[in-house]
């Protein structure tokens, strides 16, 4: 039995699927696709899924992935990706399907490009110059059972890369992620709205790359 | 999706309802076609996408090149309030354009607690409620649905509703549109071809007069339009293919499955249902094409579940034949079948072990009253024996959990009949500890559903006055209090839901106005508990002087025009005042299949209904 792991997009209006959702239309979408997956044995036979680091709803992503597992050797899955794609709703669509080379433990980090339209790009770029130049960004997380946790933000992230683009404004993050400690972005955009009055909603998140312990690309 | 509608989707619960972009969906570029059609649902996302209705018309309409067919939802409460606070207008989950761009928007009516979410989405739209205060360039309000048989209450915010099945009716009426649109045609002198469809009925060319004590003396038919209108029917099912596509939900709808519509309407005359004869009479389809037309559903869907929906799948003639050639393919393809409404007189140990060789639930029956005398009134002919005999199988196949719906409020019913409830569970209960086969070490349970009795235009029932809400209270407490065993739970109905109900099913024109104040006044989402505000329609219904026993509480005479007179679903008057009197006298007549009994709705096929021999 080998693990295959597809990378596909969610972006725009997939962007609001939850993870919960997302395995179902996965499951539907695998199953559609006719690709070799197997499926658990038993009562009621369902397609074995992993998905790693999965995302926050509203969020979009260019790297996510899920892992499925097929007892087929040799399969050509490049063949197979635009397959799958066309069985998936608008916003998701299949980059690539190989045999995984990496343990989804491994993932440490992800990055992220925060958009801001034309319009908030000065406000924005106030924030984050304020932000980078802050020495400390304390945000309080909530954590499970109505436990609270302090994070100093800046031991994760001392500064975030600006870009102007289109007349908009881009923050470049990476920030940690993965099984052991996982930052959300939304805590620094958090942090900006409580610092400097810009919301939340002002910034569009999307993940661009996800890394692993040693700072190598997730594959 | 602009900036606006992700803000709004930032701040509410479930976004997923609001963004469309799932598999299955239709994309069109808006100005290659001809009409636009928003298809809306007057309740959730996930109520909405579970109804088969409008899978069927959403594929149909969308085949046609020149037709784009999208859909919309009423937004929950969360997003009702963002899309007012942010200005965005109701729109479609497609092209997520404003309603108020279509050519027409559609309504489908399914029950009368959705009335306030069809003002709420029309004002959501920025769309003007009533139809006169509409001008040229707003889309055609339309309505299709069982709730058409007597919309009577929303007549005046409609311009169009139609009568009947939507499968060739709906077409029509998209293209008479559009060639009239052509021809530089006014929205009325378009109207004026509509109603030559069948089926198409044009609330503001019929004027209605009343009596002095409010029933209507008058119906009269304008502008040329039909005096009755009779409803559209397909004649031969088998003529219709079944949607192999489906816009399948990514957030989960209440019925996320894959649906084959087996036949449409019903043998078995119940007197209480209105759905038994508005879709008379029954119409079946091939099994194979039936099989076939679900096993490609599920290719293109990747369902992993089918349902057989109907009516009555159980009374399909060759259901049998039909299981096996889905038993064919369903286990390798991992698919699973439910059969939602097994009847117990005809359930077989057959069909026991086909439907749980895939999959186990929970068993319903519905029995619908406690006695055989009200059985017999209400023509359940379901028999005590036939219960017993049906529960042991299900015993004897592994079940422990039985649910059982009933009705309050019947015609004629006594609080002897009432008690017989209590009796009917108590004795499923014995029978599970009597049967030798029952699982080992588990016990049974056994829940009671008890509907309040609403009666129906277009039945039988239609003359009785309901139980008032005192007297329904006092039956369900003698229920309580009858149930003896701790096996057996009991949930009812909010009798005051059942009374609305009641009012809006029998209701006529005066009570639009009653329907926008209450929605003016926050009502909306009605059939929803957390939302439902029983004491602000009192409020309305006394300060606009109407009184609301009158349409649900008051007998209609059996010679009374009727506000829904002028609409024919094909059964005759003479024939429900004949089966009322047969209830009344507690006497049964037998399913459609079995004889024939006159109820007129064969000229509608322009033959006999069944080949008897
Ligand atoms: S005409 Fe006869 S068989 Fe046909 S629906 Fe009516 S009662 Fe049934």
């Amino acid at each position: 039995m080998r693990t295959i792991r597809v990378w596909f997009t969610k972006t725009g209006e997939a962007s609001y699927i939850s993870l919960l959702d997302l395995q179902r239309v996965m499951q539907r979408a695998l199953k559609r696709s006719g690709l070799p997956v197997w499926y658990t044995l038993g009562f009621n036979p369902h397609i074995y899924m992993t998905f790693a680091a999965p995302l926050s709803l509203g969020q979009e992503s260019l790297c996510e992935t899920v892992d499925f597992k097929t007892e087929e050797d040799g399969y050509d899955w490049d063949a197979a990706a635009p397959v799958l794609s066309a069985c998936l709703p608008k916003g998701i669509d299949v980059v690539r399907i190989a045999p995984a080379a990496l343990d989804a433990n491994d993932i440490a980090g992800a990055a992220y490009a925060v958009r801001y339209a034309p319009r908030d790009a000065a406000a924005a770029r106030a924030a984050w110059e304020a932000y980078n130049a802050a020495p400390s960004a304390e945000v309080v997380k909530e954590g499970k059972h109505g436990k609270t946790k302090t994070i100093e933000l800046k031991t994760h992230l001392p500064t975030a890369r600006l870009l102007v683009e289109d007349g908009g404004l881009t923050a470049l993050l990476r920030l940690p992620a993965g099984n052991t400690l996982n930052v959300n972005p939304v805590l620094v955009l958090g942090w900006l709205e409580d610092a400097s009055g810009l919301p939340v909603t002002a910034g569009r998140i999307l993940r661009t790359d996800i890394y692993t312990k040693t700072g190598e690309k997730f594959s | 999706m602009d900036e606006k509608l992700r803000a709004a989707l930032a701040a509410v619960q479930k976004p997923g309802r609001y963004t469309g972009g799932e598999p299955g969906c239709v994309y069109k570029e808006k100005d290659r076609v001809d009409l636009r059609f928003a298809f809306c649902f007057p309740d959730t996302y996930e109520v909405g996408m579970s109804f088969l209705g409008m899978k069927i018309l959403y594929e149909i309409l969308n085949k046609r090149e020149n037709i784009w067919c999208e859909r919309a939802f009423m937004p929950w409460v969360d997003m009702k309030r963002q899309m007012e606070a942010l200005d965005i207008p109701l729109y479609a989950l497609e092209s997520k354009d404003a309603l108020s761009r279509f050519d027409v928007v559609g309504f489908t009516l399914q029950y009368e607690l959705s009335y306030t979410n069809i003002l709420a989405m029309l004002d959501l739209a920025h769309i003007p409620l009533y139809a006169k205060d509409r001008g040229e360039d707003d889309p055609f309000i339309v309505a299709g649905g069982p709730c058409v048989c007597n919309a009577e209450p929303l007549a005046d915010f409609f311009d169009l509703m139609m009568l009947g099945e939507g499968e060739v009716q709906l077409p029509d009426v998209c293209d008479t549109i559009i060639q009239g649109r052509r021809e530089g045609l006014s929205k009325k002198e378009i109207l004026k071809r509509l109603y030559k469809i069948e089926g198409v009925y044009i609330p503001a060319f019929y004027e209605v007069d009343y009596l002095p004590d409010g029933r209507v003396a008058a119906i009269t038919a304008k502008e040329g339009a039909p005096a009755v209108v009779r409803k559209a029917i397909i004649a031969d099912m088998n003529s219709q293919p079944l949607p192999e596509n489906f816009v399948v939900p990514m957030i989960g709808a209440v019925h996320d499955r894959a649906q084959i519509e087996v036949l449409r309407g019903c043998v078995r005359g119940c007197r209480f249902c209105q759905a038994g004869f508005l879709y008379r009479p029954m119409r079946e389809r091939n099994a194979d094409m039936l099989s076939r037309a679900g096993q490609n559903l599920c290719a293109n869907t990747g369902y992993d579940e089918i349902s057989l929906t109907s009516l009555s799948t159980s009374d399909h003639s060759q259901l049998e034949t039909l299981l096996d050639d889905m038993l064919e393919w369903t286990p390798k393809e991992h698919v699973s079948m439910s059969l939602p409404s097994l009847r117990i007189d005809n359930f077989s140990e057959s069909l026991v072990r086909k439907t749980t060789a895939v999959r186990k639930s929970g068993l319903t029956f519905a029995p619908e009253a406690g006695t055989q005398r009200l059985r017999d009134v209400i023509n359940k002919n379901v028999t005590e024996q036939e219960i017993e005999r049906t529960c042991s199988l299900a015993f004897d196949a592994g079940y422990t959990s039985v649910k059982l719906y009933f009705m309050l409020g019947l015609p004629t019913e006594t609080l002897e009949d009432v008690e017989g409830i209590a009796d009917t569970a108590q004795r499923v209960v014995e029978l599970y500890y009597q049967n030798p086969n029952k699982p080992k070490g588990r016990g049974v349970q056994v829940s009671i559903s008890v509907a309040c009795f609403v009666p129906k235009p277009m039945t039988p029932f239609q003359f009785v006055g309901q139980d008032t809400q005192d007297r329904l209270r006092e039956k369900q407490q003698h229920l309580l209090r009858s149930v003896k065993s701790r096996k057996i739970s009991v949930s009812y109905h909010d009798s005051r839901t059942s009374f609305l109900e009641a009012v809006f099913a029998k209701g006529d024109r005066r009570l639009s106005r009653v329907l926008e104040e209450a929605y003016r006044r926050g009502c909306f989402f009605d059939s929803w508990e957390e939302q439902f505000r029983y004491d602000t329609w009192l409020e309305v219904f006394r300060d606009l002087g109407v009184d609301p026993a009158f349409y649900a509480n008051r007998a209609i005479g059996l010679d009374e025009l009727t506000p829904w007179s002028h609409l024919d679903y094909g059964v005759t008057k003479d024939y429900l005042v004949r089966e009322y009197q047969k209830a009344l006298n507690a006497r049964t007549t037998p399913p459609c299949n079995r004889q024939c009994s006159g109820c007129g709705a064969n000229a509608l096929l322009g033959g006999p209904c069944f080949a008897y021999n």
